[in-house]
């Protein structure tokens, strides 16, 4: 019972990160019709910069500053910088394309992905940087609950993820904002003429959904230790799983969906084998769209012919 | 009328709560010519989608030639004699102009990709059939679509052209039933001649069955043996041009309600 | 059908009519009669000439890595044409397509070497290819089965996963059967009704008369029913299908097509390679014939090929110093010349670049010595004729990677200025350029390439989607 509810536990804690994730892919793609396959290397960057602003303030073993502070400071650095390095990515590279067929922004896409996971190589090099966590929040301090440990820095990362989606639900729909944003997903020209600024809150769409993933890269760094150049890739895949699932353009379906991944992985790991742990989520991906195209809570739209 | 050659049987669409075509019963027989007419949201591109198979009714069947083809793939349709052109142009416009027409032969060929590599006697021979076929579709249209233009992208051709072009597209798929999508938008009057000129040839050299979509009731005076109207999805008048222009019912429809009473 | 010049394709003028004057005017000149003379050439008959140049190639020269080269150039030509097919022609992004490649090169491992069973299997090349592409072609039919149902983007990364999780299956799963992560090895060599393929020129004819009969397969494929089906799915779907075209087998073809191609090119890699390994068939190399067929023009036959060529020439070129230098100079000269006109304005910002790079060399050489105190990376004479130009510091690591941000920075902000702004902006960004190129970029080469195909994606997309050889489309949306 206990490894049960351990691997309920982890699967939360990954599913959080994932959803967080999935929530850019899934504002974007609301915004634009586009997959942003860069988002993965986003929050890649944004574990990054968690990492150097850690080691800013004196590295893991020797924080020169309270741990909340410098928590803190990781999480901001992290969303501001993944957050303009969406926006400036969105402004070169994707918006000239705006009336180009699809296949343009896809294609340009993919190479943006490809140039940031080989700069950041180039950077910082090949070597795996640690957060060794452990080293400044110890695994110790948390909670006990029916004989399973839950860490503080779970506890953390699912709060924080919780938080942040409440926020964004409440900016998508009570701010103006969020109303234009919903403007522009749903017809971008009617937006327009209506006096919607669609660049700037398509900009601004691209500012909160890579924050978002900039902050699940230092959660990740944090959970999972290990931050590296490809991290994003593999990442990025399960997020856009994650957003299929739940309804890609949903937003309470991103968070479903990356919640039931992370189960999905949790499990998967712990009952039968880490390394079918891809190749499952790869088959909840297919039987999604083969059975449910639309995601657990999307609609069906209608197209004019 | 013996048996119509295009039939809809209490044809419903429903998209949730909304009735995009609601208890719709027409009939179109062999060599007939039919208007459809009605303000904008009748309910009239809609039919045309569900004759074709881009959607699949609700209840209600469709038959063409007495045989059920509510449900088919369109691909499948369009194979049984059931061609249409679009309201707004759908050419392959990076083709040329020949390759549009030829390309619409696919489903009464059979070349497969293996014959076409080695050349076949039967593959050489299919190919100048379509090929036959395309100068004969294009030379339909006198001298506008010929020469020099069938290897011209279509992209180039002018609008009213390009209009001909989807016709001749749609006539190369050796259909029963031609459906017309307002084929004089965006014409001036000199085009709107010959397009209802065009339209009268296409019945009566080709022997096509005519369901045409139009707002310029000039044309559709011209053109119609009858004519049948749609408001909200549901048919409100049928009958001759006169018949029907002067109904109150399609009066109000495009006009507002009230209007149709008569002054004084 | 092409569009001769750079002008977009309009809607609804006529180019031939309007172009008339301009083919009057064309016709004067010795450049001008060669390219008449190349117009009125049969496309079979070029095929023809250029496949005879490239048979010339391994006779030409002695050096077993150059052919080595041109085998991997035309393995990649291969694989090129048959995405061209599924990319180009149909209009489907599949970014799993190099597992097909990977599928061939085990498939064909599997049945040539000691790998199953007790002394394995070793079939005959020719039947053991057969298997292996016929294979290929069905499970090309059972990927692109998502295909019906999902748009563009959704296909590009159930696609992109497939190919993942064929690398993860092959490196995971069953190591007895695969090999695990040092795959299978001891593959038999090609062997065709007893003759044995052993040499790298041997690789190369096989693989040239693969590339010259797939090349000609396409071009009658491309104005047969076939391929006009393939191209007006790619068009519009929706209107395909009411023309009476099945959008869901073309497509499906399309993607057993490409698999089949792929698969075959992945056989002869194995027989080359005597080896088949997963590292082979990952991402990276995924966009290294995504780059070649961008780069050639998707859509054309010839352009794929091209496309693939200069990719891999260009890497391979990178790998070596000196003839890394002379491409990376060589390229930003090019650009410069094609692209800055008139002469005069080239012939200023020339001489300001080579000014301004003395004056900054003296001036920080002059505050600090360790800032210039190391030399310039690139190898042979250019390194050493730039010595005194650029600024190398002892330890170029860090300043070199502060300058590739700013690199990154100012290039973009570069294609956002115009006029006198620009090209005063270009001199400064031209010296950064080289500063980071040889701090950075020679050090690490293979970073370089990947960074290279990655902004050839993105260059291409926003500057000249068509590629070398395509044809301008139109796009109504």
């Amino acid at each position: 019972m206990t490894f049960f509810l351990q691997q309920v536990v982890d699967g939360l804690t990954t599913g959080s990160v994932y959803a967080l994730i999935a929530l850019g892919y899934s504002m974007v793609y609301g915004v634009l019709k586009l997959l942003n396959f860069a988002h993965g290397d986003i929050y890649m960057v944004g574990a990054f910069i968690g990492y150097f602003v850690l080691q800013a303030f004196g590295g893991a073993t020797a924080l020169v500053a309270p741990v909340a502070v410098v928590l803190i400071a990781m999480f901001a650095a992290a969303a501001l910088g993944a957050g303009l390095l969406g926006v400036g990515i969105e402004r070169f590279a994707y918006r000239p394309l705006r009336e180009s067929p699809r296949i343009a922004p896809l294609i340009t896409a993919l190479g943006v992905s490809f140039f940031l996971e080989n700069a950041v190589l180039l950077l910082f090099g090949s070597e795996t940087r640690l957060y060794s966590t452990s080293s400044f929040i110890p695994f110790s301090t948390g909670v006990h609950v029916a004989g399973v440990n839950i860490s503080l820095v779970r506890i953390l990362v699912v709060v924080l993820a919780a938080v942040l989606m409440v926020g964004l639900r409440v900016l998508v729909e009570r701010t103006r904002l969020g109303k234009a944003m919903r403007a522009v997903a749903f017809d971008r020209e009617a937006a327009e003429m209506m006096g919607i600024q669609v660049d700037r809150t398509i900009s601004a769409t691209f500012f909160i959904g890579s924050a978002l993933a900039g902050v699940a890269g230092v959660m990740a760094g944090l959970v999972f230790d290990q931050v590296f150049s490809l991290m994003g890739f593999i990442a990025g895949l399960k997020a856009f799983t994650a957003a299929v699932v739940g309804g890609i353009g949903n937003v309470p379906g991103a968070m479903l969906g990356g919640l039931l991944i992370g189960l999905a992985e949790s499990f998967a790991t712990g009952y039968i084998s880490s390394t079918f742990q891809n190749l499952i989520v790869f088959g909840i991906l297919i039987g999604v769209m083969l059975l449910r195209p639309n995601g657990l809570l999307g609609r069906a739209t209608l197209q004019k012919v | 009328m013996t048996r119509p050659l295009l039939e809809l049987d209490h044809v419903t669409l429903a998209f949730g709560g909304l009735h995009a075509v609601e208890d719709l019963s027409i009939a179109v027989g062999e060599g007939e010519i039919v208007s459809l007419i009605g303000p904008n949201g009748a309910g009239k591109t809609t039919l045309f989608n569900l004759i074709t198979g881009v959607y699949a009714p609700t209840s209600g069947d469709i038959r063409v030639a007495g045989r059920s083809i509510a449900g088919l793939a369109p691909h499948r349709i369009a194979g049984l004699g059931v061609a249409r052109t679009f309201q707004t142009l759908r050419l392959f416009v990076n083709m040329s102009v020949k390759e549009n027409v030829m390309a619409a032969t696919y489903g009464h060929t059979s070349a497969r990709m293996w014959q076409s590599v080695l050349r076949t006697p039967k593959a050489r021979r299919e190919e100048r059939e379509v090929n036959a076929l395309a100068e004969e579709v294009l030379g339909f249209f006198s001298q506008r679509l010929m020469g020099y233009r069938w290897d011209q992208p279509a992209y180039s051709l002018s609008y009213a052209n390009r209009r001909r072009l989807e016709i001749a597209r749609a006539m190369a798929t050796r259909p029963r039933v031609l459906l017309i999508d307002e084929p004089a938008a965006g014409m001036n009057p000199q085009e709107t001649h010959e397009i209802t000129d065009l339209i009268a040839r296409l019945r009566d050299e080709r022997g096509y069955t005519i369901l045409a979509i139009e707002h310029d009731m000039h044309v559709v005076e011209g053109i119609s043996d009858r004519v049948i109207a749609l408001d909200h999805g549901q048919k409100i008048a049928e009958g001759s041009f006169e018949a029907v222009a002067t109904n109150p019912l399609v009066v109000e429809a495009y006009m507002g309600r009230g209007t149709a009473v008569t002054k004084g | 059908m092409s569009t001769p010049n750079d002008a977009p394709p309009r809607i609804g003028v006529d180019e031939w009519v309007a172009r008339s004057g301009e083919r009057r005017d064309r016709g004067s000149g010795p450049s001008a009669a060669i390219v008449r003379a190349l117009e009125r050439v049969g496309w079979w008959q070029r095929l023809a000439v250029i496949a005879a140049i490239v048979a010339l190639f391994p006779l030409l020269t002695s050096s077993d890595y150059a052919v080595r080269v041109g085998v991997n150039t035309l393995l990649l030509a291969t694989l090129a044409l048959g995405l061209n097919v599924v990319v180009g022609w149909t209009g489907l992004l599949d970014l799993g397509y190099v597992a097909f490649y990977g599928f061939g090169a085990y498939g064909f491992a599997l049945l040539s070497s000691n790998q199953l069973g007790s002394s394995g299997i070793h079939l005959p090349s020719l039947l053991a290819i057969v298997i292996v592409v016929v294979a290929a072609a069905l499970l090309g039919l059972l990927l692109g089965l998502p295909s019906r149902r999902l748009q563009g983007d959704y296909l590009a990364i159930v696609t992109l996963f497939f190919g993942q999780i064929f690398v993860e299956t092959v490196t995971n799963v069953a190591p007895k059967v695969t090999g695990g992560p040092n795959g299978v090895v001891g593959i038999d060599p090609l062997n065709f009704f007893g003759l044995e393929v052993t040499t790298t020129r041997g690789y190369f004819y096989v693989l040239l008369i693969v590339t010259v009969v797939i090349m000609g397969a396409l071009h009658l494929i491309d104005s047969s029913r076939t391929g006009r089906g393939w191209r007006a799915v790619r068009e519009d779907p929706l209107a395909a299908a009411l023309m009476t075209i099945p959008v869901n087998k073309v497509k499906l073809l399309a993607f057993s097509v490409g698999a089949a191609v792929a698969a075959l090119a992945g056989t002869i890699f194995a027989a080359f390679q005597a080896g088949a390994y997963p590292t082979d068939f990952d991402t990276p190399f995924l966009i290294l014939v995504y780059a070649g067929v961008i780069l050639g023009g998707s859509g054309s036959i010839a352009g794929a090929v091209l496309g693939a060529t200069v990719v891999s020439v260009t890497l391979e070129l990178l790998r070596n110093p000196s003839q890394a230098a002379t491409l990376f100079y060589g390229l930003i000269l090019l650009t410069l010349v094609v692209r800055v006109r008139p002469w005069r304005k080239l012939g200023a910002v020339l001489a300001a670049l080579v000014a301004f790079g003395f004056a900054v060399h003296a001036v920080i050489g002059a505050i600090s010595a360790s800032a210039v105190a190391g030399h310039p990376r690139s190898g042979g004479w250019v390194g050493d004729a730039l010595g005194s130009w650029v600024v190398v510091p002892a330890d170029p690591k860090g300043p070199g990677n502060i300058a590739f941000v700013v690199l990154i920075l100012g290039l973009v902000a570069l294609v956002q200025l115009k006029g006198t702004a620009r090209t005063v902006l270009l001199v400064p960004l031209l010296y950064l350029a080289a500063f980071v190129w040889e701090t950075r970029l020679v050090a690490e080469a293979s970073i370089t390439r990947q960074i290279l195909l990655g902004a050839i994606l993105i260059v291409m997309m926003n500057a000249r989607p068509q590629g070398l050889l395509g044809s301008k489309r139109v796009e109504v949306l």
